[in-house]
């Protein structure tokens, strides 16, 4: 019998230095998914909704969601839609919440049930606050909407194609669809920029699917041609509006047009207005769903990859290095192509790892020396080859990178190692491909996992640098204690104000987004609300840089501060969960104390809200001389006096300059 | 097609799978603003249901200007 609980904590960790917090092992995060059910399991949304449990049992709906698509998973979808948000709240305070106004041209009801479903899929909550139909420009143009006054995190206004051939005339031809799609353009233009200077969120538009039925009606190829290259340009510059605007993100709905959605229901287009068909909508919820993840700070950040049958076709151990199928043959050129793509996705950033049951050392010949091989050992931080249960090795990898396990998309092509890893590790995305291995790059592909924003400088080294952190780890454990250790590890840090044009700006908000542990009170900055807290002349934004013998770590972490008379208050302090416990924290504080004792400032306060992952800094001020000052029920402050600042860890290259 | 019982129970199975909603067989003559927890999206995702339950394509004019969910099922079962 396989083992079914969930594996011993093995993981490796850091162990504690000075300035580390309590001993709460990283990794340990938990994911909604994972708590107890308090009821007896049930095996679907709809039991669960006939019980009337579905509101108490929430954290066990993501689970359950999992292999559900199409119309099972809408109408799962409809069952959540019908709670009320709040009474979830009421009964699992920590469930993340999203905020998701839902305008746009047509009727968006058959929106509802995808959508609920997509974000619980992801454990988080939708609270939606839907709009009138055909109301967008009102409800986007007037700061004083109801759109607004919802404060959305996401503002989701979605476009079709009636919004162009319900302004055509009859007959119309080429040049009145150029004619009615450049005023739209404009009017969108204007929309997105008061969305901007209204609203904190981020707005998502998207293209326009071009019907037949539109085509269709110019009978000369000529004119036929004209319209297309119309649309598309409209579409185009539909997309480069994102260029412009940084809180808007436009879903390009065309690849899932050309992938077999039909764009559009006859009968529901005509009889009910909904001029996008259930089934497009469905495929547009999965989109937000994963930008909705991003925006939660949930984003997956690693790739973990079998290899038998899923890197490669056959099986090494029988079939041997010179028989496994990575190129030239029918299975070996399907298999390289999903190596390629794992590839093209390391390069943008995700970690690649392998977790195999394969002996090691014929591992790493493969990936050192197969002349036909796409994936090296370079692009992957880690390779795993053992016979231990495939979720001990992801929990293990997971301590080892020091990020939580449901950070990690998982691929294998064995329904039985599959089912134990959803099983043991709720959190986990597991992709199950099958003995077609054509399918492998699909199947992967059919999630946006790995959705992001924006990619910045950081994310195309990571590879490196966390297989440079793994290194140090291996090498501390060759030490007898933590101090020989960091005083080997020779680690410089420069603290430095962020200022404009700021380069470092996209980065420090992406910490913000991603960064779970080490946040003292994980307020999410999208670039917009970072950008004006540059132009605020009372905050100043830090970054934390450092750098250590085996190499540069980059931007790793960042201070909020704000001045105020004569108090300083940090607002929010995190860093990379990659370089804390090595006193980088307590080194930044010792300066930001300093500066503000030297700039005349009289107490200082320190602010921290308590999260499901962040348990782990709850104790940083008062252990860094704070003392306890207020608290509110989410937010716990404390101040310094001032009297007695803490030096910086001796083992530390410190290098400040505050000064905006 | 005769409507009886039988096919009536099959409609309301339906109709409670597609919305969650515990419609009881004396609820099928009220008015659909009546039915407790009633919203027009169902009717849309009722009439797709229906169709691919039936394998006959249901007259959205006509299904779309019932007034109760008997009207749909009239419709539903109607030759």
């Amino acid at each position: 019998m396989p083992p079914t609980t969930a594996p011993p904590a093995t993981g490796a960790r850091p162990a504690a230095a000075p300035g580390a917090g309590p001993d709460v092992r990283p990794g340990a995060g938990t994911e909604p998914a994972a708590e107890p059910a308090t009821g007896a399991p049930a095996g679907t949304v709809q039991e669960l909704h006939r019980a009337g449990r579905l509101a108490a049992d929430y954290p066990a709906v993501a689970g359950l969601l999992t292999d559900l698509a199409g119309a099972d998973l809408t109408r799962a979808g409809q069952l959540l839609a019908r709670l009320d948000p709040a009474e979830v709240l009421r009964a699992h305070p920590d469930t993340p919440a999203l905020t998701v106004a839902v305008t746009g041209h047509g009727t968006l009801s058959m929106l509802t049930g995808p959508l609920t479903a997509e974000l619980a899929r992801h454990g988080l909550l939708l609270r939606p606050a839907l709009t009138d139909f055909d109301s967008y420009v009102f409800e986007l143009g007037d700061p004083g909407s109801a759109l607004y006054a919802a404060d959305p995190d996401l503002a989701l206004c979605v476009l079709d194609p009636a919004v162009i051939a319900d302004e055509l005339p009859t007959p119309w031809g080429p040049d009145d669809v150029d004619r009615v799609f450049a005023a739209k353009l404009a009017l969108l233009d204007g929309l997105a920029g008061r969305f901007a200077a209204t609203a904190r969120g981020v707005l998502v538009l998207n293209t326009l699917p071009l019907p037949r039925r539109l085509t269709g009606q110019l009978i000369d190829h000529g004119s036929r041609a004209r319209l297309g290259a119309t649309w598309r340009d409209g579409n185009a510059a539909l997309l480069r509006l994102t260029e412009r605007h940084p809180a808007l993100v436009v879903l390009d709905l065309d690849p899932l047009v050309a992938d077999g959605v039909a764009a559009s229901d006859p009968r529901q287009d005509t009889y009910a207005k909904a001029h996008l068909s259930a089934e497009l909508l469905a495929g547009y919820a999965r989109e937000v769903g994963h930008l909705a993840r991003n925006v939660a700070g949930k984003a997956k950040k690693v790739l973990v990859l079998d290899l038998d049958g899923t890197t490669w076709g056959g099986i090494l151990g029988e079939d041997g290095a010179a028989g496994i199928e990575v190129s030239d043959s029918y299975r070996g050129t399907a298999h390289r192509n999903f190596q390629r793509v794992a590839k093209q996705l390391g390069a943008q950033g995700v970690l690649l790892a392998v977790v195999s049951k394969n002996e090691l050392e014929p591992v790493r010949e493969v990936l050192r020396d197969h002349p036909d091989m796409t994936l090296r050992e370079d692009d992957l931080v880690r390779v795993v080859a053992n016979w231990r249960p495939k979720h001990d090795n992801l929990t293990e990898l997971a301590g080892a990178l020091n990020l939580g396990v449901d950070s990690f998309v998982f691929v294998d092509d064995s329904p039985y190692e599959c089912g134990l890893v959803r099983h043991a590790l709720p959190g986990v995305a597991v992709v199950e491909v099958d003995g077609e291995p054509a399918l492998h790059v699909p199947k992967l592909l059919a999630d946006g996992w790995f959705d992001t924003r924006a990619l910045t400088a950081e994310d195309r080294t990571r590879v490196a640098k966390y297989r440079d952190e793994l290194v140090r780890k291996d090498f501390l454990d060759s030490f007898d204690s933590i101090a020989d250790y960091l005083r080997e590890l020779r680690v410089s840090v420069r603290l430095a104000a962020v200022t404009e044009p700021a380069a470092d700006a996209a980065r420090v908000a992406q910490l913000t987004l991603r960064t779970n542990q080490f946040n003292l009170t994980t307020e999410r900055l999208q670039p917009p609300q970072l950008h004006g807290l540059l132009a605020d002349p009372a905050a100043t934004v830090l970054a934390v840089h450092a750098r250590d013998r085996f190499g540069d770590n980059g931007l790793v972490g960042a201070a909020i501060l704000r001045r105020d008379g004569a108090a300083l208050h940090i607002d929010n302090f995190l860093l990379s969960c990659r370089v804390f416990a090595r006193g980088i924290e307590l080194a930044c504080l010792s300066a930001v104390l300093a500066h503000a004792r030297a700039t005349g400032a009289a107490e200082v306060f320190g602010a921290y809200r308590p999260t499901a992952k962040n348990r782990m800094v709850a104790s940083f001020y008062p252990r860094n001389g704070f003392q306890p000052h207020a608290e509110d029920g989410t937010r716990r402050t404390f101040r310094h006096d001032l009297t007695e600042i803490p030096a910086p860890p001796a083992h530390i290259d410190l290098t400040a300059s505050l000064e905006g | 097609m005769i409507p009886t019982d039988n096919f009536l129970d099959d409609f309301l199975d339906l109709v409670r799978d597609e919305t969650g909603l515990p419609v009881t067989a004396e609820q099928t003559g009220l008015d659909l603003d009546q039915v407790p927890g009633w919203d027009s999206v169902y009717l849309l995702s009722l009439v797709v249901a229906l169709e691919r339950r039936t394998g006959r394509q249901l007259s959205m004019p006509d299904v779309l200007a019932v007034t109760s969910l008997r009207d749909i099922y009239a419709l539903a079962v109607a030759s």
